[in-house]
């Protein structure tokens, strides 16, 4: 089995962000990401961590577990570009780094051990050099295998190493929960089961592990038992597997670049998958036009798909083209020039597990099509220009829709219904109360356009504390209507809203009215602090 | 034993399985060509042909958006994906995402390309109707004929259904009227704006239909 060195940065959303505003050193920072119901804390600053703000929370517990805690949002761009200068220092100890994901890279010691005199010394000199770079608390692990080698560097202490001896892996892992299989269905089951540690789940025959739990169960047991991941040895692919695109002319721009790589990334895992293999690790080399070459492995738990691939790329495009200016590194592996050449390469393919494909048909070749000519659009508009509409909770038109890029996970920011408490009769909670009934406008002016809101004498109608108006509307002004607006036919309303009544930075009053205005055109206008504006036409 | 197992190659075995072929071989049937149009809409204009070209027209409040929704919606139920356009400095303002959904749409199979400047409006354009089934498409202002017929040529030969939104400056299988919208359910500081009766005109191939399409929704 292969010895492995693994590097690990604890908090790396919070470390790069760092790097990149100093300012926020020394003040407790939570970063967001995806969790399954919303945004949830990813990643705490060691000052949060203190103040009881864990991983999993949502916004506002964090918010209060920790008054001033500043929350950003993950930006893996950011964090991948930071990683890049990590993973240059580690390059010069060996060439044959794997990076997993930002914060985490790994690599076989066999050589460099021996060149350093052992794995302790390597460690020690890999950890210097990387605290070099300005990051502060790295640790590594050394071990058999790839995972066992991860679990060692959790292991070790602040900017020091964790070594494992040759054989020790089962001994090592045998204390550590079931969680660390980093797969939180099965870990739920084990526990259930009694089963709460590796070593527990390691005891048990390997051929029942693979007709309970499947090739998932086969290949945690594999890790628990401090075997390596793959048991036939990872097939060398042939080299015509390799994907390559020239750039003429030469790309200085991210953007430039990551669109050739789409479609590289495309056609790549497509003639992989015509084989019936799928791909765990790949390289990515760049030439410039001064003869630079730049190589980087990615690694993927699981088989990469396209999206991710490309992904991968791109991270690794920004940290080449951008990276140097932002991080101040030292420029000698730095490009100097336009990108000519782009080339994925395979690196370690297996065979593919297969894809269960939806149950009641669905045209997935209509649905390939439609996602490639999307993701071409995208490509000349921008990632964010193309986008789908995700239903979601909130008061007026323009919040019950939440917009999200195509490509990006579908989630609503809000829920579409109230959430009842546990144990709450949920038929007694109404969901968001104050919303405007009626069919949803087909037209949403966003940002609202300015309106006048007349009554029959020509002055402004006007809403008391109480949500009553001083006059009905008569009259409606509004260049976003036709003929510029006119007299109102019909209305209802207003439905008076205080959002938000207990905060006075962002407390917003607002009243709406359907309004009918002359020859039938219909609209939604508000008035809030004494302007009116147009927020939609039911067209 | 051996023998009898093995497959008869004598004439009739052969004559009977290419009627067998001929039964299998996909055959597009005229049905497929068309994507049905369900609801109110549909006592109008049943179907629409792949590869057509269809014009929606009226004026800012007249209800054209939620005619060209209904048509998305039938293109989604059937299965297909669909994608709008959407102009940059569009004088209408966004799709509401919502209308669309109330209209049929399945949201996950709809796409909306936000502010495309006008000068590479017939490129997207073109490139949606590569891959998609229906592209609702706003016509910028000033968009030139040239352009339209060859969107429309891009269309046939894709079949796919291409729905020009504004003033569509070419030629059109079928031209949409919304004449103007009622609200019934509205009165001066009662009710709601709940039912709603659109005057849809269809100028087709045929005799145009005038219509009355009444659009209930629950309040």
């Amino acid at each position: 089995m292969m010895r492995t060195a693994s590097l690990w940065c604890p908090d790396w959303p919070v470390v790069a962000l760092r790097t990149r505003h100093p300012e926020l050193r020394s003040v407790p920072v939570a970063v967001l990401g995806h969790g399954e119901r919303g945004p949830v804390v990813q990643s705490v600053s060691a000052e949060a961590r203190a103040e009881d703000v864990v991983t999993g929370l949502r916004r506002r517990e964090a918010e209060t577990r920790c008054p001033g805690l500043v929350v950003v949002d993950a930006d893996p761009h950011i964090e991948a570009r930071a990683f890049e200068a990590v993973a240059r220092a580690v390059e010069t100890f060996t060439p044959r780094l794997v990076l997993e994901r930002p914060g985490r890279l790994s690599f076989p010691t066999r050589g460099p051990a021996r060149y350093f005199g052992g794995d302790e010394s390597l460690a020690a000199r890999v950890l210097a050099a990387v605290e070099e770079t300005g990051i502060p608390d790295a640790r590594m692990g050394v071990a058999d295998g790839a995972f066992t080698a991860g679990l060692a560097a959790r292991a070790a202490p602040s900017g020091a190493a964790h070594v494992v001896a040759t054989g020790g892996s089962a001994a090592f892992l045998a204390e550590w929960s079931v969680a660390a299989l980093g797969d939180p269905e099965l870990a739920d089951l084990l526990t259930r089961l009694g089963l709460r540690t590796l070593g527990d789940f390691a005891v048990l025959p390997a051929v029942a592990v693979l007709a309970r739990f499947g090739p998932v169960g086969a290949r945690a047991h594999r890790f628990a038992c401090g075997l390596d991941e793959l048991t036939a040895a990872p097939s060398e692919p042939p080299p015509e597997l390799t994907e390559t695109a020239e750039l003429d002319p030469p790309a200085t721009q991210v953007d430039t670049v990551a669109f050739v790589a789409k479609s590289l990334a495309d056609r790549l895992l497509a003639r992989l998958d015509a084989l019936g293999l799928g791909c765990t690790r790949v390289t990515i080399e760049a030439e410039t036009e001064h003869g630079e070459r730049l190589a980087r492995c990615w690694r993927h738990e699981g088989a990469l798909t396209p999206s991710a691939l490309a992904a991968r790329v791109r991270w690794q495009l920004e940290g080449w083209l951008t990276g140097a200016a932002d991080l101040e590194l030292d420029v000698d592996a730095e490009t100097t020039a336009g990108l000519t050449l782009l080339r994925l390469a395979p690196d370690e393919v297996v065979p593919a597990g297969g894809r269960q494909l939806g149950f009641w048909g669905g045209d997935q070749a209509a649905a390939d099509r439609a996602g490639r000519v999307l993701a071409r659009v995208q490509g000349m508009l921008g990632h964010p220009a193309v986008v789908s509409a995700v239903p979601q909770g909130g008061r007026t038109p323009a919040e019950r829709v939440r917009w999200v890029p195509w490509g990006d996970p579908r989630e609503p920011a809000r829920p579409v219904g109230a959430v009842a408490a546990p144990g709450a009769n949920v038929a007694e909670v109404p969901p968001w109360p104050g919303t405007i009934p009626g069919p949803a406008p087909a037209r949403v002016l966003d940002p609202p356009r300015a309106a006048q809101l007349l009554d029959d004498d020509g002055r402004p109608v006007a809403v008391t504390g109480r949500g009553d108006a001083s006059a009905p509307p008569a009259h409606v002004r509004c260049d976003a209507l036709p003929a510029g607006g006119g007299a109102v036919s019909a209305w209802a309303g207003p439905w008076a809203h205080d959002l938000r009544w207990w905060d006075a930075r962002s407390r917003a009053r607002c009243a709406r009215w359907q309004v009918v205005v002359a020859p039938g055109v219909a609209c939604l206008v508000a008035l809030s602090g004494g302007r009116a504006t147009v927020e939609a036409i039911y067209d | 034993m051996t023998v009898a197992a093995l497959p008869r190659r004598d004439e009739p075995a052969r004559t009977h399985l290419e009627a067998v072929a001929r039964q299998a071989s996909p055959v597009v049937l005229a049905g497929d060509q068309v994507l049905p149009v369900r609801g109110e809409l549909g006592e109008l204009i049943p179907a629409l042909r792949r590869g057509s070209v269809v014009a929606v027209g009226g004026e800012s409040g007249s209800g054209a958006t939620t005619v060209a929704l209904a048509l998305a919606a039938a293109a989604t139920t059937a299965g297909e994906w669909a994608a709008a356009v959407e102009v940059e400095s569009a004088r209408l303002g966004l799709l509401g995402g919502l209308a669309a959904a109330e209209a049929g749409v399945a949201l996950d199979r709809f796409a909306v390309a936000r502010r495309v400047p006008p000068t590479r409006w017939a490129t997207v354009v073109a490139a949606l109707l590569d891959g998609i089934g229906l592209v609702l498409a706003e016509v910028p202002l000033h968009a030139r004929a040239v352009d339209a017929r060859r969107l429309a040529a891009r269309a046939r030969e894709r079949g796919a259904v291409l729905v020009g939104v504004g003033a569509w400056p070419a030629e059109a299988a079928l031209r949409l009227w919304a004449d103007g919208t009622a609200w019934p359910g509205l009165g001066a500081g009662t009710g709601l704006l709940s039912a709603r009766e659109l005057q849809v005109r269809v100028e087709g191939h045929g005799a145009p239909v005038h219509g009355v399409v009444p659009l209930a929704r629950a309040g």
